[in-house]
């Protein structure tokens, strides 16, 4: 027998892939780095995930699992010939509205899950921008955010269980529907793990009430300084919004080409804001952040008028990447933190960056939770490019280092910034990492070689364990 | 190799015994990192059982730990980054809750943990993996937590996490540190996501909790006592005007948190939010109780009954009744977590890669890990 006929024993023919065009198309994610996909599945039950594991791991062949393949880290991809398990088959939604909460399918894409939560008046909070095509499975393995994720935190305050495929095929439930679960919090471990613990085959998700009112501002500076400490202003008055979002001249302009959707193109920043909540606390709280931005010199504000402004306004956020997608014929998205209070210095050191790499960077980000978004957009045709936009991006991973910031805010470390991580963490560290990986995958069958870099485990670190204990 | 006589007359940091701490050969306060490491390796090489204390208000395991080294953390008590614009804070493990809550109150911050701490120390609020009441507005402790410094069982200093409010750099230790019970390693130093401190508080004291927490919009905590329910209220005035107005009453200011509820016995049972209302009718009556409705869990105290229909229906629907205090025989008769988690195994590889000897708070997990 081979692998591939023992899948096609287990799924049938049709869902199993291994014609060429499918592996090249399998063997790539929405990031800039290739990878090998010999095979691909597509399992529809948890036990046919459970056997998927165990029949590639007789073949000893990696396993990498994936949602949709927006991931712009590499995630998705298998960095050794190996098998692609898509979960996106995997998509029931059952609504448990007493507890305000739904189990769903890895595969179910994020906004599909909000529509259906709508009616009962529930939406689920993380909203990536990829939401539209994004899965939770991928959600959760990346431990995404989005623009509301400012007030309500990142996916992993979102999941209250996940079912987990493990490394030996064996099906586990970790977390549950009450709260503090005995025991280590292994839920929150396999969020944002990015399939190298298991695979994530059914999740508990908290979904999150409808707010009664909303107010969306719209704010335009002439500096990006005086945007900046609208933002810190805005956060030091006692304001949290639900989103406070920037984006800077290159984008606005890049924005309005492509869907128009009202932003100010003379400013050289805008901010666009939301507040949630009674009626009464939102009017208070739009009228806070109107106050911040005038004393911050705004040359531009406006509150939507209607419920479709606002989704104007939200569209043109949720648009850009795609507008730079129209503009230049290939994109570097990059992600990295810093606390909020050095933004001002970052965002001009980066433009410095690009500047002399001779790249055209646009920026557009999570202001409020000081998680910058920049974007190189190039040529890749042109000679030489990809390597200065390569070493640019390392310098701006550098920069972010330094104020105290970190590696990535939402999409992960993947294969992409794996090496990076020695920016952050110590030898110790790392290694402290590995030993969690390897209490869940000791032959890193799983999505191998992504996160960590190679010779995180140091095994002249620490005692042994102690005779006799069980393992 | 050392004689064990010997290496415990080596440990560095050597004080007095705490106050209420069980019986110890040593007791040792370090007040660096550098200590804990060299403390815990010696530990850990001469097979020394080290019993972490943090404030001692909870350390609910009489007679089950019987250590030969209490580590205290009185000496790790600075503050070591305060970023109000970020809210962000960093603080060493035996830093007070209530010392970090005055700090924070005098910036308008909260970090939202326990209310009524105590002498609890930030470190032990985060072992236990510990939520205050607000948590049904702000999250538990455990979303809180950005970074973590931990000295392993076995002396390695180990960090995870960072000190922005927004980070998938690696394998998450911070949630993984948050409820371990000192089972990885002694907390050592870590960093608390804040909030604001809403300018406007006030309670509301209401007929039906179900109905008012429907109608309050994201209040910052329903809680039933012994059959009285109040809606505490926060955010700037307009909101809490807008609260009030819609379950109809007008606010007393600000919040009066209730004290742990008093019995020889206390126990916390969880279950999902929608079944407390249950789990209310079986308590009533029979133990002094706080619910937090919205969140689902239900803190009671009283005699020693028997309690084992009501932990077989709390584990039933998924939850679980945890003993939190009793008396050293209690202990003895009643497994104090009750049936183990199914990822038992994984989590006792992840123990034996943290704490390789086994040395610390041993047997304090669920499943006597
Ligand atoms: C235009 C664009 C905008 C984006 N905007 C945002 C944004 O605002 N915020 C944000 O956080 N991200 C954003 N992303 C990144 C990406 O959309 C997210 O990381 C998303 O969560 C990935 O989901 P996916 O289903 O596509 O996962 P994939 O790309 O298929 O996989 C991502 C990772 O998850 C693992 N994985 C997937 N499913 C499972 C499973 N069931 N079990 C275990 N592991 C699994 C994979 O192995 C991989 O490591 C954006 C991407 C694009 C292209
Ligand atoms: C099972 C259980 C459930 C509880 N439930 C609640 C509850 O619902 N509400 C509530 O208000 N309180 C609850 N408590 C009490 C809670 O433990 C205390 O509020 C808090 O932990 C006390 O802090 P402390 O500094 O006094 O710690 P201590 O009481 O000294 O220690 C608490 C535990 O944490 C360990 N520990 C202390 N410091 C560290 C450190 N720096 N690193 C590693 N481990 C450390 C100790 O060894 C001990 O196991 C509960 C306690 C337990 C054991």
């Amino acid at each position: 027998m081979t692998l591939t006929a023992e899948l096609r024993d287990i799924l049938g023919h049709d869902r199993v892939l291994s014609e060429p065009l499918e592996r090249w198309v399998y063997g790539m994610d929405s990031g800039v780095v290739r990878g090998d996909a010999q095979l691909v599945a597509f399992p529809e039950t948890t036990a046919e995930v459970a056997a998927i594991v165990r029949v590639a791991r007789h073949y000893r062949t990696p396993i990498v699992a994936r949602g949709a393949g927006t991931g712009l880290a590499g995630g998705a991809i298998p960095t050794q010939p190996g098998l692609v398990v898509v979960l996106t088959k995997m998509n029931s939604v059952e609504i448990d509205e007493a507890n305000a909460t739904a189990w769903v399918g890895p595969g179910v894409i994020n906004l599909d899950l909000s529509k259906q939560t709508e009616p009962h008046g529930f939406h689920f909070a993380p909203d990536p921008s990829s939401q539209s095509a994004c899965t939770i499975g991928g959600n959760i393995a990346n431990n995404s955010g989005g623009p509301h994720c400012l007030a309500e935190g990142s996916t992993v305050g979102h999941v209250l269980a996940v079912e987990l495929v493990t490394a030996d095929g064996d099906v586990v439930m970790l977390g549950g529907p009450a709260p503090d679960p005995i025991g280590l919090d292994l839920r929150g471990v396999v969020v944002g793990s990015e399939g190298t613990l298991g695979i994530i085959t059914k999740a508990l998700v908290r979904l999150t009430p409808n707010p009664p009112d909303v107010r969306t501002l719209l704010t335009g500076f002439a500096s990006v300084e005086d945007a900046a400490a609208t933002v810190s202003g805005i956060i030091a008055r006692g304001v949290v919004p639900a989103a406070l979002e920037m984006m800077d001249q290159r984008m606005t302009q890049a924005v309005e080409r492509f869907v128009s959707a009202g932003f100010p193109t003379d400013a050289a920043a805008v901010l666009l804001a939301e507040v949630v909540g009674l009626s009464a606390a939102v009017e208070a709280e739009a009228a806070i952040i109107s106050e911040v931005a005038r004393e911050n010199n705004a040359t531009t504000l406006r509150v939507a008028a209607d419920e479709s402004e606002r989704a104007k306004l939200w569209l043109g956020r949720k648009s850009a990447f795609g507008a730079v997608a129209q503009a230049a014929p290939d994109y570097y998205l990059h992600d990295t933190v810093v606390p909020r209070t050095k933004l001002v210095e970052t965002m001009t050191r980066v433009y410095e960056i690009a500047d002399r790499h001779g790249i055209t960077m646009l920026n557009v980000f999570h202001a409020g939770d000081g998680n910058l978004h920049p974007l190189m957009a190039f040529d890749s045709e042109e000679e030489g490019m990809l390597d200065r936009v390569k070493a640019a991006a390392r310098e701006l991973v550098e920069v972010c280092v330094q104020v105290g910031g970190a590696l990535s805010g939402e999409h992960g470390i993947g294969i992409e910034k794996r090496d990076l991580m020695k920016l952050v963490f110590n030898e110790a560290d790392l290694d402290a990492q590995a030993r969690i990986r390897e209490a869940f995958d000791p032959a890193q069958a799983l999505n191998p070689d992504k996160i960590l870099p190679a010779g995180s485990r140091c095994f002249d670190l620490g005692r042994p364990p102690l005779e006799g204990m069980w393992v | 190799m050392t004689s064990v006589r010997s290496a415990l007359d080596g440990l560095p940091a050597q004080s007095s015994p705490v106050d209420g701490a069980p019986e110890a050969d040593v007791t040792v306060a370090p007040s660096s990192f550098d200590e804990v490491g060299a403390i815990l390796d010696t530990a850990s090489e001469h097979h020394l059982r080290t019993l972490i204390w943090g404030g001692g208000t909870h350390q609910g395991y009489g007679g089950r730990l019987d250590p030969v080294v209490v580590l205290s953390t009185a000496g790790l008590d600075r503050v070591v980054d305060f970023q109000p614009e970020d809210l962000t804070v960093t603080v060493e493990a035996g830093v007070r809750v209530s010392d970090l809550e005055d700090l924070l109150a005098g910036h308008n911050l909260t970090a939202a943990l326990p209310e009524t701490p105590g002498n609890a120390s930030v470190g032990g609020v985060v072992s236990a993996g510990i939520s205050g009441w607000r948590r049904a507005r702000y999250g538990p402790t455990r979303e809180r937590l950005l970074e973590v410094n931990l000295v392993t069982g076995d002396g390695r200093q180990v960090r995870g996490g960072g000190r922005v409010v927004k980070n998938v750099t690696g394998f998450d230790l911070p949630r993984l540190a948050t409820g371990s019970f000192g089972s990885l390693g002694v907390i050592v130093q870590v960093c608390l996501k804040l909030w604001p401190l809403p300018s406007a508080r006030g309670c509301v004291t209401v007929a039906d909790g179900d109905a008012a927490l429907a109608a309050a919009y994201r209040p910052q905590a329903v809680i039933e006592c012994d059959g009285t329910t109040r809606v505490y209220l926060g955010g700037t005035p307009e909101e809490v005007e807008g609260q009030s107005a819609a379950l109809g009453a007008d606010p007393v200011e600000g919040w009066d948190w209730p004290e742990d509820p008093a019995g020889e016995v206390q126990w916390s049972l969880r279950v999902p939010p929608a079944l407390l209302r249950t789990a209310i009718k079986e308590v009533r009556g029979k133990y002094s109780y706080q619910a937090a409705l919205g969140v689902g869990e239900l803190r009671m105290a009283g005699d020693e009954g028997d309690v084992s229909a009501l932990r077989t229906w709390a584990e039933s629907v998924g939850g679980a009744l945890v003993l939190v205090d009793g008396p050293p025989g209690l202990y003895e008769r009643i497994d104090p977590w009750g049936t183990p988690p199914p990822s038992l195994s994984i989590q006792n590889r992840i123990v034996q890669r943290f704490d390789p000897v086994r040395i610390l708070n041993p047997g304090r997990l669920p499943g006597g890990l």
